[in-house]
């Protein structure tokens, strides 16, 4: 018989704390980055300084000496070149981090200084300096349908419109790094702060030559990591080199500043964006020329057209290389960018049209696609919480007064879904323990929890009941921790797992109960037989004798699925004399399939919609065009907000019977796609204005009312 | 002067300029300008007596965590929350900006939230250090009502959270929401916990007064 979901599940759907939740509340969860195995020395990283510059020499010997210092590491010798500001160039492990701290500032580097670019605009400059050679600007594929400039005649309204989005950076919490610790000389333990146990397991096998059996990589608990934190990285390999030759455990987690510089970045994004539709509010065409930075890694590309059905287009990417860290994947990857701009210009032409953006935006969602009636019920329904029909005003006609109020919506899309080669053991032992077994990890989504709440389902129990073990590699494959794939790609293996080791458990004790297997079940922590309770769950399971059940489940049918909608509203004030924003309100609407865990996934969506929201209102990496430098690589001038940032906040599961039916879809990354569009919408509806820059600060505000004042349009 | 000689702290109180300040009246102001100069002079006379409190190297201290006496042996420029996570094991306080911006360090010092990462251990001999570990993690406990309300995620900031709460609510018994935005404006959550964050606050004192 095929493996379903319970039609009528206790547990699964409910809200379920999460069975780490204590632990992590308490202070008693042990995080890699608190782990110090016996004997462990601190290693500390030596990073560029420049933008931009070659390597003359380098001299460790003054820092070798100095004491406490055990072993020193080179990562860039003579004659590299350095590419940004956090670029790795060496790390020193000694007894204790200011020994360490101390034995850096005793290396001796000499630079040449390179000259840098370190903004789009000083690397697109005719003769500017290069990243690396071949220029600093790469034509990405250009993309096309129709014939766009003959569509865009057909236009009765076009707006050209340029937007753009600044870099952020991933701030994950816990700073990228481990502690590696030798048992011997060809086997490895490591505490990692990452998103994928099995990943950084092949990478150190692979750097270290040593099979990768041998390396066992731990993460109980990881604190954050937004698609920064799949790989080991330099700094992962440079910790294990640095235990080897010290013959004792080495711990290395980045300082802030190179957290901010080197570890990781969102890519911008910026569009000049022609987009025409007929007076009766049907897209015709789009012509896009846009680019973005990821840095001196590339990446930086976006899906656009976004969501709606844009009949012809033609857009071009440029790839833009300036002397700053690398981007790395984050949330959602190009989604928010791509959204954003799409959303801005769709708005725009809205207001040309005269007509109302919701309706404009239901119009133009393609006929047929899975996602428009889903995405029609939600705008619905966000409609309604935010209040749009009543309170919703024209663009520019929200009173006099320098308090102006505005409503803005966006829509969004994701992908996600599972993999099939994933496994997950489980063991039912006759003391009545259960553990579940697999190499994934809890990037504070509550993946470990959702694993334990569909056991508890399968067996009568309480998810507190199982013990849900993962994080760590050596168990079998489980999915990285990245583009909402985990849920769908580990939960149905649990299932199958679960009911497996259910399966030979009833088998294995039927006979004792001279019963059939078919006639036993489990429910409340009771056996039944033929629908009467028996035996408590212990004493059943002490009915295996000696020997326990171990089964592996794997991928099955028709339990995942793939792509979701959804829909975001924002409602804010602008004061047009300071500048400032507030957000008011958020309504979120989410589909998201089958939902294991009502409270945990609430607590996702409301996660990303902060995180759109800093995206929308604070977050941007300052590059200092002249020294090459970041200005605000800390936690006081890069902002995050803060509790008495955040606004009312509600959140709706788009979750009908059809979509329940869906199975497991993963929800990491859609609801942080679409609020820092929404918010710039609601911000241009009640000031008059386009604000064409990310974020919405006062500076960006005020520019464009002063840009709008010079053109008389304000 | 207590707060700037390890050796001294413990017994009672010396005599300080900022002691002598609290307990001066704006109506004797000239007694206050005479009383500082003499403070002043009796500083100078006590660092020369004494010589100079210059600590360096390696020092052994004792740091009263938790309720119990830990020995640990930091430089002077070692962190408190350095110390405790480095040293002596107490891990439940993170380092995230190390700058006193994000709050994931804080840690209770004689009642009063601090930003450990920020603070140096040699100051704190003598003193009550507080972390949450040492909390209540029944169901009357701040930790619990963060669990239940599911305030955490990654759960790396949630210490600093939790610890600021109970120190606000040890202060505030009964906060409105805008008065528990302010108490926990000195932390940063990235994962976005706060709507939870909130209501925990808010449960927690409710049940902290069923205590």
């Amino acid at each position: 018989m095929a493996l379903t979901w319970p039609e009528n599940p206790r547990l699964i759907g409910t809200k379920i704390p999460r069975v780490d939740g204590l632990a992590k509340a308490s202070g008693r969860a042990k995080y890699p980055s608190d782990v110090r195995p016996e004997g462990t020395l601190f290693a500390v990283m030596l990073y560029s300084p420049h933008a931009h510059a070659k390597i003359k020499s380098i001299d460790t010997s003054a820092a070798e000496k100095l004491p406490g210092v055990k072993a020193v590491s080179t990562i860039a010798g003579a004659g590299t070149t350095l590419r940004y500001q956090g670029d790795d160039i060496a790390a020193v492990a000694a007894e204790t981090e200011d020994q360490a701290r101390d034995a850096v500032l005793a290396i001796k580097v000499e630079y040449e200084v390179l000259p840098h670019v370190v903004t789009e605009h000083q690397a697109m400059a005719e003769g500017a300096p290069e990243v690396f050679k071949g220029g600093n600007v790469r034509k990405g594929r250009a993309q096309s349908k129709g014939n766009p400039e003959e569509a865009m005649g057909k236009a009765d309204a076009a707006i050209e419109g340029t937007y753009s989005l600044p870099v952020i950076t991933h701030v994950c919490l816990e700073p990228h790094g481990l502690t590696a610790k030798w048992e011997g000389a060809d086997k490895l333990t490591v505490w990692s702060s990452t998103q994928a146990v099995q990943v950084v397991a092949g990478e150190l096998a692979d750097a270290l030559s040593i099979p990768v059996a041998n390396v066992t990589v731990l993460t109980d608990y990881m604190g954050g990591g937004f698609g920064s934190k799949f790989g080991a990285d330099v700094w992962g390999r440079t910790a294990a080199e640095l235990a080897k030759k010290a013959g004792r455990p080495v711990k290395l987690f980045l300082d802030r500043v190179q957290e901010h510089l080197a570890a990781g970045n969102r890519p911008s994004a910026s569009g000049k964006i022609k987009l025409g539709a007929t007076k009766d509010g049907k897209l015709v065409a789009m012509i896009a020329q846009t680019h973005g930075t990821g840095g001196a890694r590339g990446g930086s590309n976006f899906p656009l057209p976004y969501v709606y059905d844009v009949p012809a287009f033609a857009r071009t990417h440029n790839e833009v290389f300036v002397n700053c860290g690398g981007a790395r994947a984050m949330r959602a990857p190009g989604h928010p960018q791509g959204c954003a701009l799409m959303e801005a210009a769709m708005d725009d032409l809205a207001d040309k049209l005269g007509v109302d953006p919701l309706e404009f935006r239901l119009k133009n969602l393609p006929a047929g696609d899975f996602r428009t009636p889903i995405h029609e019920g939600e705008v619905e329904q966000g409609a309604e919480l935010i209040g749009w029909r009543e309170k919703r005003k024209p663009r520019g006609q929200n009173g006099g007064g320098p308090i102006r109020h505005g409503l803005g919506m966006a829509l969004h899309q994701w992908g996600g879904g599972g993999t099939q080669d994933k496994k997950v053991n489980c063991t039912i032992n006759p003391d009545g323990s259960v553990e579940l077994k697999t190499a994934t990890q809890d990037i504070g989504t509550g993946a470990r929890t959702i694993l334990a709440i569909i056991a508890a389902e399968v067996l009568g129990l309480k998810p507190t009941d199982i013990i849900s073990n993962i994080g760590n590699s050596s168990f079998p494959p489980g999915q990285p921790s990245g583009g909402s794939t985990t849920s769908p790609s580990m939960a149905p293996p649990c299932l199958d797992a679960v009911t497996k080791a259910r399966d030979a458990m009833f088998k294995k004790i039927a006979p004792t109960l001279h019963a059939a297997a078919e006639d036993l079940d489990l429910k409340n922590g009771q056996l039944q037989v033929k629908g009467g309770p028996v035996m408590g769950w212990k004493e059943a399971c002490r009915k295996l004798g000696m020997a326990s059940i171990a089964e592996t489940g794997s991928a099955a049918e028709g339990l995942a699925s793939v792509g979701v909608g959804g829909c975001q509203f924002a409602e804010v004030t602008v004061d047009i004399e300071t500048g400032v924003v507030r957000v008011k309100k958020i309504v979120a609407i989410q589909d998201s399939g089958l939902i294991l865990d009502r409270l945990t996934w609430d607590s996702q969506v409301y996660g990303g919609v902060i995180m759109g929201l800093n995206y929308g209102l604070f977050e941007e990496r300052i590059m200092d065009p002249d020294t090459g430098v970041m200005l605000n690589p800390d936690m006081e001038l890069y902002k995050l907000a803060g509790a008495s940032d955040i606004p009312e906040i509600v959140v709706r599961a788009y979750d009908p019977p059809d979509q329940k039916a869906r199975g497991v879809i993963g929800v990491g990354e859609p609801p942080t796609i679409a609020t820092a569009a929404a918010i710039a919408n609601a911000v241009t509806n009640a000031i008059g204005v386009r604000v064409p820059e990310w974020p919405m600060t006062p500076r960006n505000v005020l520019n464009a009312l002063a840009t709008a004042s010079k053109e008389g349009k304000a | 002067m207590r707060e700037h000689d390890p050796k001294n702290n413990g017994g009672p109180p010396g005599h300080s300029r900022r002691d002598f300040l609290r307990g001066s009246g704006l109506a004797a102001a000239s007694a206050v300008l005479t009383g500082q100069a003499t403070a002043a002079l009796d500083e100078a006379g006590a660092v020369q007596e004494a010589g100079p409190k210059v600590v360096s190297g390696e020092v052994e201290i004792t740091l009263k965590v938790n309720g119990q006496e830990l020995k640990a042996t930091v430089e002077p420029r070692s962190t408190l929350l350095d110390t405790l996570r480095n040293r002596l094991d107490v891990t439940g306080p993170k380092r995230v900006c190390d700058r006193a911006s994000c709050g994931a360090c804080t840690t209770i010092i004689d009642g009063a939230p601090v930003y450990s990462c920020t603070t140096l251990a040699i100051t704190c001999q003598g003193k009550t250090i507080e972390t949450l570990e040492s909390f209540d993690a029944g169901e009357k406990g701040v930790p619990h009502a963060f669990h239940q309300n599911d305030a955490l995620m990654c759960g790396y900031c949630t210490p600093g959270f939790v610890t600021a709460c109970k120190a606000m609510l040890d202060k505030n018994p009964n906060p409105t929401l805008e008065e528990v935005k302010k108490g926990l404006d000195g932390n940063i959550c990235r994962c976005g916990t706060y709507i939870g964050v909130l209501q925990a606050a808010l449960d927690a004192a409710k049940a902290m007064k069923g205590a």
